[in-house]
């Protein structure tokens, strides 16, 4: 039998700054090479998209004006993809994307940007950005999906994400959505250094580019394993794929992560 | 007191270069200012024919150089400042440099100064420049601007309350083009008019959407990133006609030849650099000139033999073998590099050395929009390098590279050989280095740049 993923890549071109494409070529390769088919189907204003057949929603980080420019067109969608994350698809938002997955993104200019509330979140402008290589220990986050899901790639006790921040943008966790993580070094949602991200069901969002998932290969696997879950009723088991680069990727980023400075301007 | 001032900035200049603490061209002006704080405006306004200010993300330093090198040409004696260090420090060492310790005796009469985006507002507020040259508007350095828009707004705002001062702005780029609204003087644009060259690459496209409402642009041409012959069918906003434009353009791995039409006369161009990127370096410094009131003989002449700027591209000679080094800093310059170099449609060798120091941009992601999936790379080699090398072989990786054509050596030197070693004789091989990777290449290897001319004429006789 051939298995296939399908994602919805939300604003391509509004929303993609900071090389997030990097994510949607994560997940394809590391579909392709196990010969699972890889389909995309791109979001843009005005197109009329019926969601029932999306295994992953994606969207990527913008500018300022890359969300208001969307806000009006993502509004119109808010009802069908807060059902269909409600009803566990998978999904990941990055910065932008993230933000406008939450209730609200106040601006500097004290502008009310809306989101769709798939998390219970809302975004105020800080006066300073935050920029730097992130480390995020998502074990708490890891044990709870464990449970749930039986996968091999989250026996892994001490899980990290590793990225890189740049936001103005604080992003505050209501009790229905959980952090993703707790920064092991960079500022995460609030600038404090506490936690990073925001998880509900099956969706996930996260400041952290880099791109994401190249270099975090576990996430786009738990993704992929999910997504197939998903489509096929039961768990399908996923190769295993040589992953000594991503790995020595992952490492690179975690040492440069303790060296290089971070930047608050 | 501002013979105090130049005085200081000059012991200072003595003494870096004499402890090689450094080149000596930012610390005399940091403390020339700290002394005098108007000693750079009352400097700038002792040049008889003012000051031409350049800025923008990609081209300014090349941008810079070929228009020092057309004003000289026209009989101008020319400051500017060359080393790379384009912060307003770096320009105060310039002019303290240019001027005896008396304050008196300015040998220049017209100065060409490099400014970072970020510094405009300074710049033009201290230099009071005659015009302001915006070459283009990519997303870089990112983590040092924030973002893009916020850049333009910068920049724009530091156009205000300038009436005497000429803006000259891309009109290829809608995000450069929409900063005439700042200007309080005349605009004049400078922009490429050719069928030949559009280009279908996805990504790096950094302004798609109209700036004044939002609507999606149209392009009738698109040439490079974001640039191109573009409009608004929702609110008409379009790109203005240039004064100055480029046709006919055929580039290839050397050379690039065009036609450069100026108000009054059209010029046959064959440079000996390659890249769309570099013809639009040309058409920006062609029309600065033009604004100044330079002819056609010296625009002609100096872009017939200009190079690139200071490790923008160089070539060096490693165990006998010859690699030519084009710097790379964000996603739209490593595009234009890779088309440069595939024009030809030939597999090549190419080392990809990252490095994530402060002046190459903290922020790797960018690499993930270089389009690798676009160039036909298939059946090249790849050696990734630097800091960041592992995420620059991911990149190779997730773009399809087969794993025996892509290898990952971290130390920057071994990197460079085991590219030399993979070369036939003969055979050239390509490496795009971030900044301080450039800087470490240059400071390990022998550069031969003066042979780049003439690898232009060989190429030409071969084709
Ligand atoms: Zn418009």
């Amino acid at each position: 039998m051939s298995y296939k993923v399908k994602l919805y890549h939300l604003y391509p071109d509004a929303m993609n700054l900071y090389g997030d494409m990097g994510n949607v070529i994560a997940l394809a390769k590391r579909c392709q090479w196990r010969d699972i088919e890889f389909e995309v189907v791109d979001v843009k204003i005005g197109d009329s998209v019926d969601f029932s057949d999306a295994d992953i929603i994606y969207m990527g980080g913008g500018q300022d004006r890359g969300q208001k420019i969307i806000q009006n067109d993502l509004a119109k969608r808010k009802t069908e993809i807060q059902g269909w994350i409600e009803s566990g698809v998978v999904s990941l938002t990055i910065c932008g994307g993230f933000q406008l997955f939450g209730k609200y993104f106040k601006t500097a200019e004290g502008e009310e940007i809306r989101g769709i509330e798939v998390f219970d979140t809302v975004t105020t402008a800080g006066d300073k950005r935050l920029i730097g290589n992130v480390v995020v220990d998502v074990s708490a986050a890891t044990a709870k999906w464990a449970q749930k899901f039986r996968f091999k790639n989250l026996e892994n006790p001490t899980a990290t994400l590793v990225g890189f921040e740049n936001h103005s943008g604080l992003t505050k966790l209501g009790p229905n959505t959980e952090p993703l993580g707790t920064v092991v070094s960079g500022y995460g949602n609030l600038g404090d250094g506490g936690y990073e991200g925001g998880w509900y069901k099956n969706a996930i969002g996260t400041y952290l580019h880099g791109s994401l998932l190249p270099k975090n290969p576990w996430l786009a696997d738990h993704m992929i394993a999910v997504a197939l879950m998903n489509r096929y009723g039961s768990p399908i088991p996923l190769d295993n794929l040589d992953d000594k680069l991503e790995e020595a990727a992952h490492k690179a980023a975690i040492e440069r992560a303790k060296t290089a400075k971070t930047l608050s301007i | 007191m501002k013979f105090l001032a130049i005085l200081v900035g000059k012991l200072a200049a003595l003494a870096t270069r004499l402890t090689k603490t450094g080149s000596g061209t930012t610390l005399p002006g940091l403390m020339a200012e700290k002394i005098e704080p108007q000693i750079i405006r009352k400097i700038a306004e002792r040049l008889k024919y003012g000051v031409i200010v350049v800025t923008g993300t990609n081209g300014k330093t090349t941008t810079s150089k070929m228009l020092v090198e057309i004003l000289s040409e026209e009989g101008y004696t020319v400051l500017h400042n060359p080393s790379g260090s384009n912060l307003t420090r770096g320009i105060a060492s310039a002019l303290i440099h240019s001027v005896n310790i008396f304050g008196t005796g300015l040998e220049a009469d017209i100065a060409v100064f490099e400014v970072d985006e970020a510094t405009m507002p300074e710049a033009t507020t201290k230099l009071r420049p005659r015009a302001v040259l915006l070459t283009n508007l990519f997303r870089d350095q990112l983590d040092r601007y924030g973002e893009l828009d916020k850049t333009a707004a910068i920049i724009g705002n530091s156009l205000r309350g300038f009436s005497e001062m000429t803006t000259i702005l891309n009109a290829d780029d809608p995000l450069v083009s929409s900063l005439a609204k700042y200007s309080e003087g005349e605009v004049v644009y400078f922009g490429v008019e050719d069928q030949g060259i559009t280009t279908d690459s996805g990504l790096a496209m950094d302004s798609k959407d109209c700036i004044a409402c939002g609507h999606e642009l149209v392009y009738e041409e698109r040439y490079l990133g974001h640039l191109g012959k573009w409009h608004c069918e929702n609110c008409k906003e379009k790109r203005q006609k240039p004064l100055v434009s480029a046709s006919s353009i055929k580039v290839s791995p050397f050379v690039s030849k065009f036609e450069l039409a100026l108000p009054k006369e059209n010029l046959k161009v064959e440079m000996p650099i390659p890249g769309l990127y570099n013809v639009y370096n040309a058409l920006a410094a062609a029309t600065a000139a033009t604004v100044t009131g330079v002819g056609a003989p010296a625009i002609s002449h100096t872009l017939r033999n200009c190079e690139a700027a200071f490790g923008r591209m160089e070539l060096i000679e490693v165990e006998g073998k010859k690699i030519m080094v084009l710097l790379i800093k964000n996603p739209t310059g490593a595009n234009q590099a890779l088309s440069a170099i595939y024009s030809d449609g030939k597999p090549k060798k190419v080392g990809l050395f990252l490095n994530d120091n402060f002046a190459d941009g903290t922020d790797v992601s960018w690499i993930w929009d270089i389009d690798f999936e676009y160039f036909k790379i298939a059946g090249s080699e790849f050696v990734a390098s630097g800091i960041r090398g592992e995420d620059m072989a991911l990149r190779l990786k997730y773009a399809g590279v087969d794993k025996k054509n892509y290898k990952l050596e971290k130390d920057i030197n071994l990197a460079t050989k085991e590219l030399a070693k993979k070369l036939k004789k003969d055979e050239i091989g390509y490496l795009l280095p971030t900044y301080t990777a450039m800087i470490e290449i240059r400071n390990n290897f022998t550069v031969k740049s003066d042979e780049l001319c003439n690898m232009g004429k060989v190429t030409k006789r071969g084709l």
